[in-house]
């Protein structure tokens, strides 16, 4: 995404955080069916979707094995290790075109004004490779590495790794508990309804994406480190509980070269700990589950600076106070699968440090993000996703500017709003269970604030529509 | 299910199958529920049942095998001899029906004959809940062919095996109170030979799908 002149120096933390908004990633892992053997449907309706039995096997850590292991126990036959005799692992790939219904301007040189090439091919778009599955008796992965076209490079994506371990309560019911440690706020989260693996599972990168996103939505992932302790009672009701730190991939100190301590070329870094929590509650009757649930993250951002412009990690910094429901609807059944979803976001922002830079009109700013979806499936071989979404929230000249210059839009907003609104339509074949082929089309009746010229200088928010075919496999 | 493996090394070793067998005490072991020294191995297969019923089984089977999603069978009450049976087809791979294959093949994979015959006795043991109803004329439809077969399609009475109270006997399954879905299924999976049974391939060759249906809803409804 092309970063707009006018925003090169504000450094604030929500436009910023927009910057590093990246294609959801999604994941499927068939290292998970080698290891339980057992075919993808009995944990996904169609992936990345979990079912109840699949819910419940990433509570359990991952662990599940039912294939021969590699063993040592000490003398009082304690269990020393346990190694699957093939490593769980996988390799995923997204191929991708993408065609915007019109063309944004080439700033590759602003002296001679052109048009970038409508037409993306991604080959890969994606590419990953994971470790998933058992690592020890109680201990699992989800561990995935991946090369993406927009950076070039191979980074960590999203990670979860589990401890967790299993109490036979006295009436035979079960308390799942464990810890968490991953790298992105909802990843660990059972539910499809929440950010990390909500819809649309995999979306263009090479799509304009509109300025506003809250927190916990992505805007932190990869680049945070993890904790949280969660139980699972009865396989219904859900509670956790912990704490993000920033954990910044690329950064380096720039008295030692190492790769910390963090200083003040780096921006956006958690001050102290930001505490996440969840609670969900599910019911299964006959084909059905349903879920209702509320999570949040309180994340206090020190603005710090950037290579060429360092400031000192100090405050004030910017509060971000996250809290959204969720639920989920899902009916499974042999010919017909139907799930219906949808989570709201409410974030309260206080901008101590950036209105104090004069980088943000307002001290506070509220902005909601609503989700909802309904996918059908066909014998989990044919079906189609129809989505609805929409941000809105407080306009801030300074965080959601205006064309600096008149000339160039696309990524601006004209009246300062973040609004934005549309549908996501999506068409998927799958020949196998583990090969995707899907046509998605995104629609915005809004994008930036508006609906007609939202950046000032003639865009239309339905220009930014998009077209997206992609072929998606896990193997 | 639960972190554990199915694997547990306390228990006598069978040549056929060490590890799965070795699972069993290192499950007990490492969760607390019993003890790595187990003197009594009946004990300590019976707590490894009930654990591995609970914290795996349970997802499908429901609690003590009480399945509230038609897909997976209730288990609750059903003969010990008949569950030893399926649990070995099923890691033999012998029983070929899509759900054995999508689900239970790997689920028994690395059980052993004791954590077989130990899961078996404690659904064999469990309570069934109460029966389901249905449709009436279809249920009588279902319990005259249950009964009585149909002499001019060739359809023996399934009540000669089952019973007539389709409580079944150690060697023929119970049908009571079975999901009319899985009934269905199986019928199904009977007729075409995917689930291969000479008996019930030949009882089930010549019957329309309205007549399983029948008979898998009146079986739905038995106490």
């Amino acid at each position: 995404m092309a970063r707009p002149r006018s925003l090169s120096y504000t450094g604030t933390v929500a436009v910023a955080a927009v910057l590093v908004l990246c294609a959801w990633r999604a994941e499927a892992v068939p290292s998970f069916a080698r290891q339980t053997g057992m075919a993808c449907e009995a944990c996904h309706t169609v992936y990345p979707e979990l079912t109840h039995f699949g819910r419940v096997f990433k509570a359990n850590g991952y662990v599940l094995d039912n294939v021969k292991q590699v063993r040592d126990v000490d003398q009082r036959k304690q269990q020393l290790l346990s190694l699957a005799q093939v490593p769980p692992l996988s390799i995923m790939a997204q191929i991708s075109y993408t065609q915007l219904k019109e063309p944004i301007p080439d700033l590759a040189n602003v002296d001679i004004p052109g048009e970038a090439q409508n037409g993306t091919a991604a080959f890969p778009q994606q590419l990953s490779i994971f470790y998933a599955g058992k690592i020890a008796p109680h201990f699992g992965a989800f561990f995935q590495i991946t090369y993406g076209n927009d950076s070039g490079t191979v980074s960590i994506d999203n990670t979860d790794l589990r401890f967790a371990d299993v109490r036979i309560l006295p009436d035979d019911r079960s308390l799942v508990y464990g810890v968490s440690l991953n790298n992105n706020p909802t990843v660990q989260d059972l539910w499809n309804s929440t950010p990390a693996f909500g819809f649309p599972y995999s979306a263009s990168n090479a799509t304009v994406s509109p300025l506003a996103a809250t927190q916990i939505d992505g805007t932190l992932g990869q680049d945070v480190a993890g904790m949280s302790a969660y139980a699972l009672w009865n396989e219904s009701l859900y509670a956790e509980f912990g704490g993000y730190r920033s954990a910044k991939q690329g950064a380096t100190n720039q008295l030692t070269g190492a790769a910390g301590p963090l200083d003040g070329t780096v921006s956006n870094v958690i001050s102290g700990v930001a505490p996440y929590w969840r609670i969900a509650y599910e019911y299964n009757w006959n084909r059905h589950s349903i879920e209702v649930g509320a999570y949040g993250l309180d994340v206090r951002l020190l603005p710090g600076g950037a290579s060429g412009a360092p400031f000192p990690l100090q405050r004030p910094y910017n509060r971000f106070k996250d809290v959204a429901q969720d639920f989920q609807y899902q009916f499974v059944d042999d010919t017909h699968l139907l799930t219906v979803s949808g989570t709201r976001i409410h974030e309260s922002m206080n901008l101590g440090a950036t209105f104090a830079a004069q980088g943000s009109a307002n001290a506070t700013n509220d902005l909601t993000t609503t989700r909802l979806w309904a996918t059908y499936y066909w014998r989990r071989r044919v079906g189609g996703t129809l989505g609805f979404f929409s941000t809105s929230g407080t306009a801030d000249t300074g965080l959601y500017p205006g064309s600096p210059d008149g000339l160039v839009g696309v990524v601006t907003s004209a009246n300062g709003s973040p609004d934005t609104r549309g549908w996501i339509a999506e068409v998927n074949y799958l020949p196998w269970l583990n090969t995707k082929l899907s046509v998605q089309y995104t629609a915005y009746t809004k994008f930036n604030g508006g609906g007609t010229n939202y950046d000032g200088v003639g865009r239309n928010a339905s220009d930014n529509n998009s077209l997206y075919f992609l072929l998606w496999f896990a193997y | 299910m639960s972190s554990l493996d199915l694997h547990h090394p306390n228990v006598r070793i069978p040549l056929r199958a060490p590890w799965a067998v070795h699972a069993l005490t290192a499950t007990l072991a490492w969760t607390g529920l019993g003890c790595a020294f187990a003197a009594d191995t009946d004990v300590a297969n019976e707590q490894f049942a009930r654990k591995l019923a609970v914290a795996v089984c349970a997802s499908c089977h429901g609690p003590g095998g009480n399945s509230e999603q038609p897909k997976f069978p209730r288990l609750a009450g059903q003969h010990a001899n008949y569950l030893t049976a399926q649990l070995r087809n099923f890691r033999a791979q012998t029983r070929g029906d899509s759900d054995a294959i999508a689900y239970m093949w790997g689920m028994a994979a690395e059980l052993s004959d004791e954590s077989i015959d130990a899961l078996a006795k404690y659904y064999a043991s469990q309570h069934p809940t109460t029966a389901a109803s249905g449709n009436r004329a279809e249920i009588d439809r279902g319990r005259e062919i249950y009964l009585h077969g149909i002499a001019s399609e060739g359809v023996p009475a399934c009540a000669s095996c089952h019973g007539a109270d389709a409580r079944g006997t150690s060697d023929f399954p119970k049908l009571a109170g079975q999901h009319a879905q899985y009934v269905l299924k199986q019928l199904g999976a009977f007729q075409s030979n995917m689930r291969n049974v000479a008996v019930m391939h030949g009882v089930a060759q010549n019957l329309r799908v309205a007549e399983m249906k029948a008979v898998a809803s009146y079986l739905e409804a038995q106490p």
